[in-house]
């Protein structure tokens, strides 16, 4: 029983928040809010690269370091603190995506490129029409002459501009799965859509695209594969959204030690600091859901999905929350462009919406408590 | 990281298991220990009769006691095996403890700061169930604010005498014994005039009056006392170093993973009965708002279970406590507050119906559940003084003006 990071996640988070506080000061989103889309400047990127990020939860043969999910989402974490743009955390999930297909010919070409940041994958699941995830994918995959075209409409594609290549999910008569389509082949038309938070996104028209390669983890094992893979993307962004609760707090924290009305610290008020003792509550709340859904990504367990979904939803809620928080305490100066402030309630709102909001994952969790009323978690 | 026990706490829970199965009686209840014994000739002298014999037959079993040293009675338990106890307990509804409040309060209390006689006279009758024990803090003027206390004891060459009244008191009129705060130096500031004595229920001068609580049943008592004479011996520490020991034993941490199964338990029954009620044509539970609320409750214990491992792995870790004890009392007492508010919207217009009624839902359960869970934040510490210990000792926002 030790329900906590290792050593080295504490370390690399430490490491990663160090980094981060120095490399990416809140300064440069705000900046990049006028000069959309928000994306890692080119040498932070290079320096991200060098530190092994991407690779951080992929295999050792493909250059990654053989982590797992919850160190993965220690580095979400920072960047959802730090307001860190994409493509990393995209390419982090591209990454686990093509060394989880074990698909031969890409995890030996493309996923080192990837790592090594010479090539940029990014992933397509969402579709219009308002629901999210696996079972609401409608684009479709057919097999012509040896050749798979995908032809579908995605939406929220992060970083689809800036991408080589797309793993997109498409349907057959066999359900849901990905492929991999390169961003410029004949067929694909990709436009830009626009977070509230300048983070950059794409809207993909696929139209007969041919993909590379065959279904990723082939037919039998390709469903599960996407549905691990959003599973996986989903607990990141709950980890992004952890990191930007907790950001969000102490910044509401060091402003009421500080703030004097009245002739005291605005800490002091019960008003005040009970609003914040609650949003603790809600962060340490969603820290726990955070690592059970990590711990049972990692371990295989049964209850990882709806354990996932736990994750997301509260901490959609939360960071939202925090955010909103922030903004009602600092006062005035909450409601300026240079304070950090909206910076936080712009990515926790646009995440919070993200890989299903809150709503969606409450749904998912009805259907397996309907499915399998037992005590949830035997450890 | 891992949530997993040891093969030595796994073979630990497995003899609890089987030890539970082989005292709970016919279909997990230890009802029929409690009603054997109390059929017993000697029994009709002892209302209690039935729920001593429980705990007496836990004690001797050994699963009572658990954190206290081996020297007086108890277990030298591991952290782990007081949760998996007191998991397997909650998990199989045990019948509540009589003497809970010697067990996890003056035991403890006695064993870090009782002196030996104290110890020695003490905490047997308390693992026996011999002895119960009722807890004499709050006063009428002394709640939150509780070192503004003013029940005075004044030496007077062996013994204190001690007038004044206490509040609030859980199951002071079926307790022989009391631990209780009293002033005794009037003059020093507040917190440093406080001292902690024991007082035995038969002395004179002792007037109880329970008080019929807003769910309609008895619990609690107000307490009279008038020069009521204690020796000096009852002392706990030392004179007017009262406040600190009463401190350690609010301060007793505890995971909070029994609460979880207890919750996750209500859950199941939320989950059964929104299946069995109407809505139109369809179940209560097609509805998705009535399905999302569930969900969220499904969410809010599942976090606080994995709260309270992170809590159990601090301990055994042997970090600092962290912030788990005060979050898991504040944000439990709210979802069990939740929970019965949406017990009560899924009866919808039967929500209403009275206990006797033959309309009645479930036989009237929740409303009982409704009260009895609005107490949970009130008692045990108000979730106000826990937002402010949260504020104060855990974000470290500046400290309330007091004395």
């Amino acid at each position: 029983m030790d329900f906590d990071l290792s050593e080295e996640q504490h370390a690399l988070q430490e490491m990663a928040r160090d980094f981060l506080a120095e490399r990416w000061p809140t300064e440069r989103s705000r900046q990049l809010l006028d000069a959309r889309p928000a994306l890692i400047d080119d040498d932070v990127w290079r320096e991200i690269v060098e530190m092994g990020w991407l690779g951080v939860a992929a295999s050792e043969e493909a250059g990654g370091i053989g982590g797992d999910v919850t160190t993965a989402a220690v580095l979400c974490q920072e960047a959802g603190r730090g307001v860190l743009p994409g493509p990393f955390e995209s390419s982090l999930v591209a990454a686990i995506a093509l060394d989880r297909s074990r698909d031969e010919a890409l995890c030996k070409n493309l996923l080192p490129e990837l790592i090594a940041g010479s090539r940029r994958v990014s992933v397509g699941i969402e579709e219009p029409g308002g629901l999210y995830g696996p079972d609401a994918v409608s684009a479709e995959a057919r097999e012509e002459a040896g050749v798979w075209r995908v032809s579908g409409h995605k939406i929220l594609v992060p970083e689809a501009n800036e991408a080589d290549r797309l793993l997109v999910a498409a349907r057959t008569s066999q359900g849901p799965a990905l492929w991999c389509v390169p961003a410029a082949a004949e067929g694909v038309t990709i436009n830009r859509m626009d977070r509230m938070d300048a983070q950059s996104c794409g809207e993909v028209i696929l139209e007969g695209a041919a993909a590379e390669g065959g279904v990723l983890a082939g037919a039998e094992r390709g469903e599960a594969l996407l549905r691990e893979v959003y599973d996986i993307w989903t607990v990141l962004l709950a980890a992004d959204l952890l990191g930007s609760a907790e950001a969000s707090l102490e910044l509401t924290r060091l402003y009421a030690c500080e703030r004097v009305q009245f002739g005291k610290p605005i800490g002091t008020f019960q008003a005040v600091s009970h609003r914040l003792a609650d949003t603790l509550v809600e962060v340490e709340i969603g820290r726990s859901l955070l690592f059970a859904a990590c711990l049972a990504l990692d371990e295989g367990r049964d209850n990882a999905a709806p354990l996932v979904s736990a994750a997301k939803a509260w901490l959609g809620d939360t960071a939202v929350a925090a955010a909103e928080t922030a903004m009602q305490i600092h006062g005035g100066v909450g409601f300026t462009w240079e304070y950090d402030v909206h910076l936080h309630l712009r990515r926790a709102r646009c995440n919070a919406a993200m890989q299903g909001d809150a709503d969606h994952h409450r749904d998912r969790i009805a259907d397996y408590m309907g499915e399998s009323w037992v005590a949830p978690v035997k450890a | 990281m891992d949530l997993e026990f040891s093969k030595a706490d796994e073979d630990y829970r497995q003899r609890l298991r089987a030890w539970l199965r082989d005292n709970l009686g016919e279909g997990g209840s230890a009802n029929a220990v409690m009603r054997q014994a109390e059929k017993d000739p000697g029994a009709a002298k002892d209302p209690l009769a039935g729920a001593r014999a429980w705990a007496r037959r836990l004690h001797e079993a050994g699963y009572v006691g658990l954190a206290w040293p081996k020297e007086y009675g108890g277990q030298d338990a591991s952290f782990t095996e007081q949760v998996i106890c007191a998991e397997e307990m909650a998990r199989v509804r045990t019948p509540p403890l009589i003497n809970t409040i010697g067990l996890t309060i003056i035991g403890p209390t006695l064993v870090q700061h009782g002196s030996e006689e104290q110890k020695r006279r003490f905490l047997p009758r308390i693992l026996s169930a011999d002895d119960l024990w009722c807890q004499g803090f709050s006063e009428p003027e002394a709640g939150s604010d509780l070192a503004s206390l003013r029940c005075r004891a004044e030496l007077d060459g062996d013994e204190f005498v001690v007038n004044g009244q206490k509040v609030w008191t859980s199951l002071a009129f079926l307790s022989n014994w009391m631990f209780l705060l009293v002033r005794t130096d009037p003059d020093a500031p507040k917190r440093e005039g406080i001292s902690y004595l024991l007082l035995d229920m038969k002395t004179p001068g002792i007037n109880v009056r329970p008080l019929r609580n807003a769910a309609g049943g008895q619990h609690f008592s107000e307490v009279f006392l008038d020069d009521v004479r204690v020796p000096r011996d009852n002392l706990v520490g030392e004179l007017n170093r009262g406040w600190s020991i009463a401190r350690s034993s609010l301060d007793h941490e505890r995971s909070g993973l029994s609460g979880v199964i207890a919750l996750e338990e209500t859950l199941g029954r939320l989950w059964r009965m929104a299946g069995g009620l109407k809505r139109g044509t369809d179940q209560a539970l097609a509805d998705a708002g009535a399905r999302r609320a569930l969900a969220q409750h499904w969410i809010e214990i599942e976090g606080l279970r994995h709260l309270g491992y992170r809590t159990l792995s601090d301990q055994i870790a042997g970090k600092p406590p962290g912030p788990g004890a005060s979050v898991g009392k504040l944000f439990a007492s709210e979802v069990r507050q939740e929970m019965t508010r949406t017990a009560l919207q899924l009866e919808g217009p039967l929500g209403p119906v009275a206990k006797r009624s033959p309309h009645v839902v479930e036989r009237g359960r929740w409303h009982a559940a409704y009260f009895d869970a609005l107490a949970h934040s009130i008692g045990g510490g108000t979730s106000e003084i826990m937002r402010n210990v949260i504020a104060e000792k855990v974000l470290g926002l500046p400290r309330l003006q007091d004395d």
